[in-house]
This record gives C-alpha cells, sequence and structure tokens, in this order.
C-alpha cells in the first residue's frame, strides 16, 4: 500500500516542554486514521507538523513524498486543513469564502457544488454568524476541500455538536473517504473513532502508546469480550463467581440490576452464559469490548468530554 | 496577480460591509473638522460677542459704533442700557460691554471723553481683542483732533502671502489625526482579531505567500484612507471656508505614504500584542499623546526646547510638517529634506521589525 504520510522520529520541543515525543508512523492512502488522545497529549502539534505549520524540532515527516521543511507549499497545494475551532471571515458569504480561498491554489472546485454535498446550497449568501454548530463545522469541513486535495486533515471535527449533526457530520466524513481521499482526524470520541477509523494511534504525553487498525487494538484488550445484563434476583454465590470470571462492575442508582462483566476468553463467556441463564433476567447483551475499553486499559484514564477546556 | 486582486476586492467589501467600524473611521475626523470649522472656520477669527450700548448721537459715536460693527474681532449686540449686561457677562452670553456715554464726542463743554469697558476678568485674551481695537480707534482719533500724524508705525510683512487662519492649520493637522487613527488602530485591532480567529492561521494552511496577504490588506485600507482624507478636505473647504494652496495630487501622495507608515505601526502593536484587547490599549497608548505632541492642533515649536526636540522626531511631527509645507505654502516637500528623512527613516524601521516579528501563525 502506498504511503501518504511518514513520520519518522518526530519531535517538538516548546522550550524545556516536550510536546512531541519522538513519534513514528504512517498513513496509507484512502484510509481514514485517527489520532486519539486526551488535550495535551500532542495529537493537535503532531498534525499541524505534518500541515507544515510548525517546524519540528527532530525527525523526519515527508508528506505526499515531500519533505514538509522544505517542499511547504507543494504539500500545502494537496493537502486540506480544517483547524479546531477556526472561524472564518466575518463578512463573507460562504460563497464568497470559499472563491476567494480557491483563489489561492492552482486549481478548485466549485463552490456551489461543495455546499451542495453539505446541504448548504441555500445558505451560499448567509454569512457565517448566520450558521448553526453544526453548519459551521459543515462549512468548516467542506472548505478543507475546496483545493480537491489528496489528504485531508480535521482536527477535532466534531467537538461541541449534538449527537444529530455528529452522525450527520460522520456520514460527510464518510463520503470524504469514498471519493478516494485519505483522511487523518483527531477526536476525543471513541464511538467516533470506532466507526470511522480504519487504523487508530494512541497518544498519550507526545508519545504513541498504540497504534493498530481499530479491530486489532480491541482484540488485543486484556478483557476483549463484555457482557452487560439486568437481572433482579443475583444471589451472593453467583456475584462471587462471576467476580471471578472477569471484572464485574454493578450499575448503581436506578441501574442497581444492572451488571457488566468484561471477560478475557471465549470460555469465560460460555462460563458467565451459564451463570446467568438461570436469572431472571431482563436484558442481556454479548459483545466485543469497545475501544474506550482499550483507552482506559493503555492510559489508565478515561477520556472525558474536555470541551469546556478545549474553548479558549 | 488573479489572487491578489481577488483578495484586495474581498478585503474591500470586508472593510465596507463593517458598517458600524467604517462609520466611526470616517466620521471620527469629521467629527473634529466640523467641531474646529464652526469655531475657527468660515473666515471668522471672532472672539465672541460684545454688548454695545451707545448712548451718544455724536458723529464720533456713530463712527466707532460703525467700526464695531465693522470689524471681525468681535461679534455686537446693541443693548439701549447697561441694566441687564452685567446679568448677561455672567451668564456669558456676552464676554464684555462697551458703554458710550451720552454726549461723549459731542462739543458740549462738559462732555465724558471716556468709553467704559465692563469686563470680565476670566476673558483676558477676549477682553484684550476689544481693549486693543477701541485702543487703536481712539489714537487714531486723537491724532486727528490734535492735527498730527503718527511717525512711527507698524508694518506687517508676513512670510505667508497667502490668507491663512488657526482652521487651515487645524485642517491640515486633522489629516494626519484621521491618517494615524485609522491605520494604527484599524491594522493592530483587525490583525489581533484575525489571529483569535484562527483566519491567519487557516491562511497559513494554504499555499498564499504572507506578502500577498498583508498587500491586499494594505491597499484595501489605503482606498478607504483617500476616501476619509477627500471627506475631511470636501467638508473642510466647502462648509468652512478651509484653504488648501498647494498641489492636490501631491497632497494625496504624502497621504498615502502616511498611510502605510501608520499601518507599518499598526502591524508593529499586531505583532508585539497576543490579544485585540492588548493591541486596541498599545494602539491608543501610541496614537493619543502622538495627537497632541506631534502638533495636530497646536504649533508643537512652543513646546519646551528638550521636549520639542525630542516629539519633533515622532513619525506624526514631520508629516504634518511636509503636509502644512504643501496644503498652505506650497512647499514642495524636498525643500526640507529632514522632514522627508524622518519619515523615510521611521518607515524602514517599522517595516523591518515587522517582517522580522509579525508572523501570521505561531511556529
Amino acid at each position: 500500500m502506498e504511503k501518504v504520510i511518514e513520520v519518522k522520529n518526530l519531535v517538538k520541543k516548546y522550550g524545556s516542554l516536550l510536546a512531541v515525543n519522538k513519534i513514528s508512523f504512517s498513513v496509507f492512502k484512502g484510509e481514514t486514521f485517527g489520532l486519539l488522545g486526551e488535550n495535551g497529549a500532542g495529537k493537535t502539534t503532531t498534525l499541524e507538523i505534518i500541515e507544515s505549520l510548525r517546524k519540528p524540532t527532530e525527525g523526519e515527516v515527508k508528506v505526499l513524498k515531500h519533505d514538509i521543511v522544505h517542499h511547504p507549499k507543494t504539500i500545502k497545494n494537496k493537502v486540506g486543513v480544517q483547524l479546531q475551532a477556526s472561524a472564518y471571515y466575518e463578512y463573507l458569504t460562504l460563497k464568497e469564502i470559499l472563491e476567494l480561498f480557491g483563489s489561492f491554489y492552482p486549481t478548485s472546485l466549485d463552490p456551489i457544488e461543495l455546499l451542495e454535498m453539505v446541504g448548504l446550497k441555500e445558505k451560499e449568501n448567509s454569512f457565517i454568524r448566520q450558521l448553526s454548530g453544526g453548519q459551521k463545522q459543515r462549512f468548516s469541513i467542506v472548505a478543507s476541500l475546496i483545493n480537491d486535495p489528496e489528504i485531508v486533515f480535521l482536527d477535532e471535527p466534531t467537538t461541541g455538536l449534538d449527537p444529530l449533526a455528529r452522525r450527520n457530520l460522520w456520514e460527510i466524513i464518510a463520503q470524504i473517504k469514498n471519493q478516494g481521499k485519505t483522511v487523518i482526524l483527531t477526536t476525543h470520541y471513541m464511538e467516533e473513532a470506532e466507526i470511522l477509523c480504519d487504523r487508530i494511534a494512541i497518544m498519550d504525553r507526545g508519545r504513541i502508546i498504540a497504534q493498530d487498525t481499530t479491530e486489532k487494538l480491541i482484540e488485543k484488550a486484556q478483557n476483549p469480550f463484555r457482557i452487560d445484563f439486568t437481572a433482579t434476583n443475583l444471589d451472593n454465590k453467583q456475584l462471587l463467581e462471576l467476580e471471578k470470571i472477569g471484572q464485574l462492575e454493578i450499575g448503581i442508582g436506578k441501574q442497581k440490576n444492572s451488571y457488566s462483566l468484561n471477560i478475557k476468553t471465549q470460555l469465560g463467556v460460555n462460563k458467565t452464559l451459564a451463570i446467568i441463564h438461570e436469572l431472571n433476567l431482563q436484558k442481556v447483551i454479548v459483545e466485543k469490548a469497545k475501544l474506550e475499553d482499550i483507552f482506559i486499559e493503555l492510559t489508565g484514564k478515561r477520556i472525558e468530554d474536555e470541551e469546556g477546556e478545549n474553548k479558549k | 496577480m488573479k489572487t491578489l486582486t481577488k483578495l484586495f476586492l474581498a478585503d474591500l467589501k470586508m472593510l465596507t460591509r463593517n458598517r458600524q467600524a467604517l462609520f466611526w473611521s470616517l466620521m471620527f475626523p469629521l467629527m473634529f473638522t466640523i467641531v474646529f470649522g464652526f469655531f475657527f472656520g468660515r473666515e471668522n477669527a471672532s472672539v465672541g460677542t460684545v454688548a454695545l450700548v451707545n448712548q451718544s448721537s455724536s458723529d464720533l459715536a456713530i463712527n466707532l459704533e460703525k467700526a464695531m460693527e465693522g470689524t471681525n474681532l468681535f461679534k455686537i449686540k446693541k443693548e439701549n442700557n447697561t441694566n441687564s449686561v452685567e446679568n448677561e457677562i455672567k451668564k456669558s452670553t456676552i464676554f464684555a460691554a462697551v458703554v458710550i456715554p451720552k454726549n461723549f464726542g459731542s462739543n458740549l463743554p462738559d462732555a465724558p471723553t471716556k468709553i467704559k469697558v465692563i469686563d470680565d476678568p476670566g476673558n483676558a485674551q477676549s477682553n484684550q481683542a476689544v481693549f486693543a481695537f477701541l485702543n487703536q480707534y481712539l489714537t487714531g482719533v486723537n491724532f486727528q483732533v490734535q492735527n498730527a500724524k503718527p511717525i512711527f508705525g507698524l508694518e506687517e510683512d508676513s512670510i505667508n502671502k497667502n490668507s491663512l487662519n488657526y482652521f487651515d492649520f487645524v485642517l491640515a493637522g486633522l489629516i494626519g489625526l484621521a491618517l494615524m487613527n485609522s491605520s494604527v488602530i484599524g491594522i493592530a485591532v483587525s490583525m489581533n482579531k484575525y489571529r483569535e480567529d484562527k483566519i491567519l492561521k487557516r491562511i497559513t494552511t494554504t499555499p498564499l505567500p504572507t506578502w500577498q496577504f498583508i498587500l491586499a490588506e494594505v491597499f484595501s485600507r489605503l482606498i478607504v484612507n483617500v476616501v476619509q482624507v477627500s471627506l475631511i478636505l470636501l467638508v473642510g473647504i466647502y462648509f468652512f471656508k478651509g484653504h488648501i494652496y498647494g498641489d492636490l495630487w501631491l497632497i494625496y501622495l504624502i497621504v498615502i505614504l502616511g498611510a502605510l507608515l501608520f499601518q507599518l505601526i499598526g502591524f508593529l502593536v499586531a505583532s508585539v500584542t497576543k490579544t485585540t484587547q492588548a493591541a486596541e490599549s498599545m494602539a491608543t497608548a501610541i496614537t493619543i499623546p502622538m495627537m497632541f505632541l506631534a502638533g495636530v492642533f497646536f504649533p508643537i515649536d512652543s513646546l519646551p526646547k528638550w521636549l520639542f526636540s525630542i516629539v519633533q522626531y515622532l513619525p506624526l511631527a514631520p508629516l504634518l510638517r511636509i503636509l502644512r509645507g504643501v496644503a498652505l505654502e506650497n512647499i514642495s516637500p524636498l525643500d526640507n529634506p529632514l522632514n522627508i528623512s524622518i519619515v523615510i527613516g521611521w518607515i524602514i524601521i517599522t517595516l523591518t521589525i515587522s517582517i522580522w516579528r509579525f508572523r501570521l501563525s505561531e511556529e
């Protein structure tokens, strides 16, 4: 498979702060690659170095076979960038902004067709301030496509959006991938990464602590299986047996009758099912572990929604 | 070139669509022009209104009354008696009253020889104008009565043969003020706003060269500056009878040079400040003192010598000297090379620092 991005031993220091600590990874043509991590893990810095907005302290980064330090202009012509929480000109209409940004490139796509793709055609003569949060984000993404780029960078594209707007954006991102473009995105939302990304790198304090295809990462989990069930008549003996099989979590509050068990092996799954099938069950779900479980395992912390912190 | 034109037009469009900002950047200097115009424009050097109570019907009294009506030093308000004038002086509707007593100037043996002036010591300058006028008039009359001819006198030989007044001096100053305010504050604030909104960073993700971005910004603002100066000149000359003796094209050339200098100062402010608010404060801290110290409203050579020797090098000061030289006396800007050298010196300094420090986004 053709590598469109190659990062080797990348280091970025701000004074004494080590923002990116010797990371290496590659992104292949046509895939959707996710960079996951908490705020301050180094995701945005890494992304901005690849976009040749920031200079690396050490290491080598190649985009479409061009070195980012020596050929930034060639690279900028071929990539599209959506910045985290970026605004656009206040006094230009959507169409005018796209036309203006299009004029910065040797070739550009038709603004109206792009607006149509994200359902903003009726808004072509509106100003940014007249758009909703979801519409703004859709515009921000489509603006990164104006030069028909080979690689699209999306920095937290869905942060701060309501669930419906988020789903809507997922469809757009999937559509971009279907056009054969390579997509690199950062996100807080594990569900989002699981749905969108072919491969994932998890960053923590400037390092990449895991990278693989999404499925393999999940398989590598210590407890790759998970059973959720709700029962009113679980006795202590059964409870002890279940605790031997895997990690048992008991619901709290209104959910005090619901249990979830993270299990290491297929055998464990069978044993668990044997125990609980005698119970008066209201709900049983057997599933594979989620990306979030892996993330917690690896980093020892849970990525909460850190939007408040993000909106500076 | 296509990109640059497109960007220039877009910038111009944005400047005109931001109605409020545009309105104030045009109105602010215009307000000053109008205020100063009403005070000092319209060939009107009047210091205020004087009440005249003429109780005599002699030729001398009538002639004096006519002379007082004829002067443009002050305006005359005729009163029949002295009862109300003191009250009016207290209310400041008039600043003094001239009382010509009954029979003044008549041939009667006990005719009074003194004119009375009722004044308020608070208006020393205006009072002086009235005293000087009356003294001069009465001296002339005295000579006439004694049949003598004055031997010694004054001959006024003004350097400037053109008729000029304080309003003309201020009008040129206001042009400089307008350029300074809109350029320094405009660039400093808008660049910081762009930075806060991450527009500058977004621009750097495209292959657009930084210099094209800046050039389009500068050019579009120059257009606004030209409109601004034209409005000031229009209102100053047509409504308040201001005088411009120099070549208009040359004046606009100086205006553009000045606007460039102040825009560069704006970029300088933008590169050392991190927020829009900080930029606003710093720009104000630069422009307000310069407005007074560089001679917008009064000639700076009346400042203490040590202070003058410093402030004459402020960016606005030589620009105003050049502008006034051309506008009021039709003197070539190259006549005094020091002025133009200081302006160009400032342009080089601010340009160098801006190129060194101003970045669209941090690295």
